[in-house]
């Protein structure tokens, strides 16, 4: 290892940036995988690994990845949840590998909520 | 040179010399036990404590050890002072209470008995056999072993030290005849 | 040693690995968790990270799953299956291993909401968890080293102290001396060799402030020796740390060393023209190192005793060099104040005690562990607040600060900040931030006694008010808890502190008075009953109590004659029994076995 500049220290600041985002809890936005029984047995631990690959290869470092239990809509799984830092967040029910990849490149990393997806909006939880 | 006063008396006085070089000097008396002028000073009796009324840090000092500067101002005779004095003396009544040179002066300042119970022990921890050693003799033969309640002064592991020649420099300078020479063939 | 970081991982499980949490089995359970993790297949996107103190020492070992901020307590490895199945492979966080605060009935499921964390400012500590100590890639990712880079490129050393100056930091270890003025004392020195000492020796029993900000986040303090090296112009720095804290001394050898691999630590740092390394000094343990001159006689290699000041160790210190010290945390706070500014330090706080203080805070309080708080917060909010009031529904009594030269402060004395100036006013010192909390059944005089006997046997003997004051103390104080007191002793203890503090050539002895000093002030009924009445009001003192079974309680279980070591108590079966006062060693194992049925029929009067 050579010798650290002053600039250096910002190379791996980045270099380890996602694990402090991860750490601080401080995403631009959060996924959260729906993985109860039923979640699991309909899928949900391939839609994991799907958006783990993604968000890898994407180089999308910005994004928290969670799972969570049952949603209460077993007949839909998998699901997942998409939180955007200030926006409603949006369950999408029905999942495949392509239709997450969508959801990324749409409306985590472009901004636009994939509708045809989309369970609803909004938390059910009075706020 | 630097100008100090002491109990409000100017004194001319080297700014290498202590309080109580510079007092003693001029005629102001100082008590002491663990001082000698050949050896490095200690303070370790707590005696020759003086308050430091301005000019330098504030409170009861050592007079032995602190040095003079421009603006210092002493007192060595106020309340405070006399009741360190008397209440140090108290203890070191307590803890040698066969002391010649301890009793007299704690008599002195009106301490002939006291109110604290402490084991018994000739020696004062004064250090003066440990400089004398070391700084007059050079052989480092003695030196103080132990912590708070059990330090005492002797030889290495309490064996006959190597380097000890005999000279009895420490049974000199022992204000309480602690150390005994004993002559074998 | 900075294997590159995998970036997929999900989960970062903080799972504390403190000294307290190592000792309740912190690496077995990372051995149990990368283990399970496996099983499921989830040991690639789930990271489990030892870091350092998490504070809450007292329902450990304690972790943390990040990013959701989910703080599980007391764990155990057999617990581990069935969370990592829960949790981790189905998302249900499991609640029983959740923190419940005593008070309520629901589970409490993130640190951030926990009243022991919310209540907490960490400057000092602002790493504690968040971070993987061994590697110093995790401490730059969290802006470790930047304050260090604007010191270099952006300041002089003349602003550096400025900076420090106008931030009105104190010093954290005890004395409370404005940490810029020393600097600034030390940088206008003569000579080229100054030195810099960080005191890591924390011998005050109880408190752990240094070796935990050390354990959790060594860069911090080295960061802030390189800063300090900068501002005084010193080549080499010493950090004295205890023998005893060997998870500390670990991990500050590896962060030295990763420093010296980014060129950190050495010559021509991060490209600048400073030149600075560090070496690690141990000790063996005296609490008469918290004086300064005593420490530099022990890292020059002579027995630790203190000298007289003037000079200052910041005018001739190690070998007769100019020699800064600070303790840990005071180091561990420069460089936030650097890259923050003066400013946003000098807003916390009080008038004059600015920025936060580490406290540990153990004794009897239901929230054992490591806090930061702002100074001037009150005693009622550490202890009541953060620390969750006093165990078992007894009562509050006092509250030490300080260590054991600190003072013991009542319960009307609850609102008091606490701040450098409020507590010496009271009596009492801030000292390098032990606390400890004391309950109803709590004698003063025995508090008083057993601090005394502490200082006693840490006092380094070499002068008579320090060795011989203590001594007599200690006398008059056993004597008193044995209930051969005289009413006179109450005015001889007072003049004899009084002349420990004035006659004492160090800080140890001028501070030692105070636990008696304070209980004479705010306790002295409990003197007098002790003198007066022959009675420990706090149940104590054993001369002073006698244990007895009430005959109209007591069912005749047998159980305390069974366990009674002295034989003492005899008595028929499902009758009432009766204890020999002769023979009781008043051991207390009656009572206690008594207790544990319910019963209750053994009291002490």
């Amino acid at each position: 290892m050579s010798k650290l500049r002053v600039e250096d220290l910002e190379r791996i600041s980045q270099r380890v940036r996602k694990m402090t985002l991860l750490r601080e809890g401080a995403g631009r936005a959060k996924i959260t995988v729906h993985m109860g029984t039923c979640g699991i047995a309909a899928g949900a631990r391939g839609i994991m690994n799907a958006l783990m690959e993604e968000i890898e290869s994407r180089g999308i470092e910005d994004v928290l990845l969670t799972s969570s239990g049952c949603a209460g809509l077993c007949s839909q799984e998998p699901m997942i949840t998409v939180e955007v830092k200030d926006q409603a967040p949006v369950k999408y029910v029905g999942l495949t590998r392509e239709k997450v990849q969508r959801i990324l490149a749409q409306h985590v990393q472009g901004g636009q909520v994939v509708g045809e997806y989309a369970l609803a909006r909004g938390s059910e939880r009075p706020s | 040179m630097v100008t100090i006063k002491v109990n409000g008396r100017e004194l001319q006085a080297d700014e290498n010399q202590t309080i109580l070089e510079a007092a003693r000097a001029a005629g102001i008396r100082i008590p002491t036990l663990c001082y000698h002028k050949e050896l490095t000073p200690y303070g370790a009796c707590r005696v020759c404590l003086v308050e430091i009324v301005a000019g330098g840090r504030p409170g009861l000092q050592a007079a032995c050890l602190y040095k003079c500067a421009p603006g210092l101002e002493v007192s060595t005779d106020t309340q405070r002072v006399e009741r360190a004095r008397r209440v140090v003396l108290e203890l070191l009544l307590a803890r040698s209470p066969e002391s010649e040179k301890v009793r007299a002066l704690a008599a002195e300042y009106g301490v002939t008995g006291t109110r604290f119970n402490l084991a018994p022990e000739n020696c004062i921890l004064c250090g003066l056999c440990v400089r004398a050693c070391a700084e007059i003799s050079r052989r480092n033969a003695i030196g103080f072993s132990g912590r708070g309640p059990r330090r005492t002064v002797g030889t290495p592991f309490r064996r006959l030290a190597a380097t000890c020649i005999g000279c009895g420099a420490c049974v000199y300078v022992c204000p309480t005849n602690t150390i005994e020479i004993e002559e074998r063939d | 040693m900075t294997e590159p970081l995998n970036q997929q991982y999900r989960l970062n499980l903080m799972l504390c690995a403190g000294t307290a949490c190592v000792s309740m089995k912190s690496f077995a359970i990372k051995a149990r968790l990368e283990e399970e993790l496996r099983r499921h297949g989830l040991d690639g996107e789930v990271l489990v990270v030892l870091t350092g103190c998490n504070g809450f020492c007292a329902v450990g070992p304690v972790m943390t799953v990040m990013p959701d901020g989910i703080f599980y307590h007391t764990l155990t490895p057999h617990v581990i299956p069935k969370l990592v199945e829960e949790h981790f492979l189905k998302g249900r966080p499991v609640e029983k291993l959740m923190f419940t605060p005593p008070a309520e009935k629901a589970a409490v499921p993130r640190l951030a909401d926990i009243g022991f964390f919310a209540n907490q400012t960490l400057v000092a500590l602002r790493n504690r968890g968040m971070i993987d100590p061994e590697k110093i890639d995790e401490y730059i990712g969290r802006d470790g080293y930047r304050a260090l880079a604007k010191a270099l490129t952006e300041m002089t050393p003349e602003s550096i102290v400025e900076t420090i100056k106008a931030s009105g930091l104190r010093g954290r270890g005890g004395g409370g001396f404005p940490t810029g003025l020393k600097w600034e004392l030390c940088r206008k020195a003569a000579g080229d060799v100054k030195y810099l000492v960080c005191n890591a020796d924390e011998g005050d029993p109880g408190a752990y402030m240094d070796r935990s900000i050390v354990e959790a986040d060594p860069h911090s303090v080295l960061e802030g020796m390189l800063i300090g090296a900068r501002a005084i112009g010193a080549a080499h720095g010493f950090v004295y740390i205890r023998a005893e804290y060997p998870l500390a001394r670990k991990r500050l050898q590896i962060a030295i060393d990763q420093a010296r691999e980014y060129g950190l630590l050495g010559e021509g740092i991060l490209g600048s023209d400073l030149d600075f390394d560090v070496s690690i000094k141990q000790g063996a343990g005296a609490f008469v190192c918290g004086e300064e001159t005593s420490l530099i006689a022990s890292i020059e290699g002579r027995p630790p005793e203190p000298r007289q000041r003037p000079p200052f160790p910041a005018q001739s210190g190690i070998r007769g060099k100019p020699t800064n010290i600070n303790n840990v945390e005071t180091w561990a706070t420069v460089a936030p104040i650097i890259e923050r500014g003066a400013g946003w330090f000098a807003a916390m706080g009080t008038a004059k005690s600015k920025g936060t203080k580490v406290f540990s805070l153990v004794g009897k309080i239901q929230n054992t562990g490591l806090i930061e708080v702002l100074m001037g917060t009150p005693l009622r909010k550490i202890i009541f607040d953060i620390g969750g009031g006093i165990p078992d529904g007894k009562a509050f009594k006092a509250v030490q600060t300080g260590g054991p030269s600190g003072g013991c402060l009542p319960a009307s004395l609850l609102d008091l900040p606490v701040d450098y100036e409020s507590l010496t006013e009271a009596g009492s010192i801030m000292g390098s931030g032990g606390m400890i909390v004391m309950d109803e059944d709590t004698c003063m005089v025995d508090v008083a006694k057993y601090f005394v006997e502490f200082t006693n046997d840490e006092s380094c003997g070499k002068c008579s008010a320090c060795r011989d004051g203590s001594g007599a103390l200690l006398e008059i104080l056993r004597r008193i808890c044995a209930g051969e007191g005289r009413l006179e002793d109450l005015d001889t203890l007072a003049e004899l502190c009084e002349v420990i503090k004035d006659a004492s050539m160090c800080g140890l002895g001028q501070t030692l008075p105070n636990p008696v000093l304070t209980t004479l002030r705010y306790f002295r009924d409990e003197y007098e009953a002790h003198i007066r009445d022959r009675k420990c009001p706090g149940k104590v003192c054993k001369p002073l109590i006698r244990y007895f079974i009430d005959p109209e309680i007591c069912r005749g279980c047998t159980v305390c004659a069974r366990d009674c070591p002295s034989k003492a108590i005899t008595g028929e079966r499902k009758k009432a029994h009766v204890i020999d006062q002769a023979r009781c060693v008043k051991c207390g194992v009656c009572l206690e076995a008594c207790g544990v049925f319910g019963i209750s029929a053994v009291k002490i009067e």
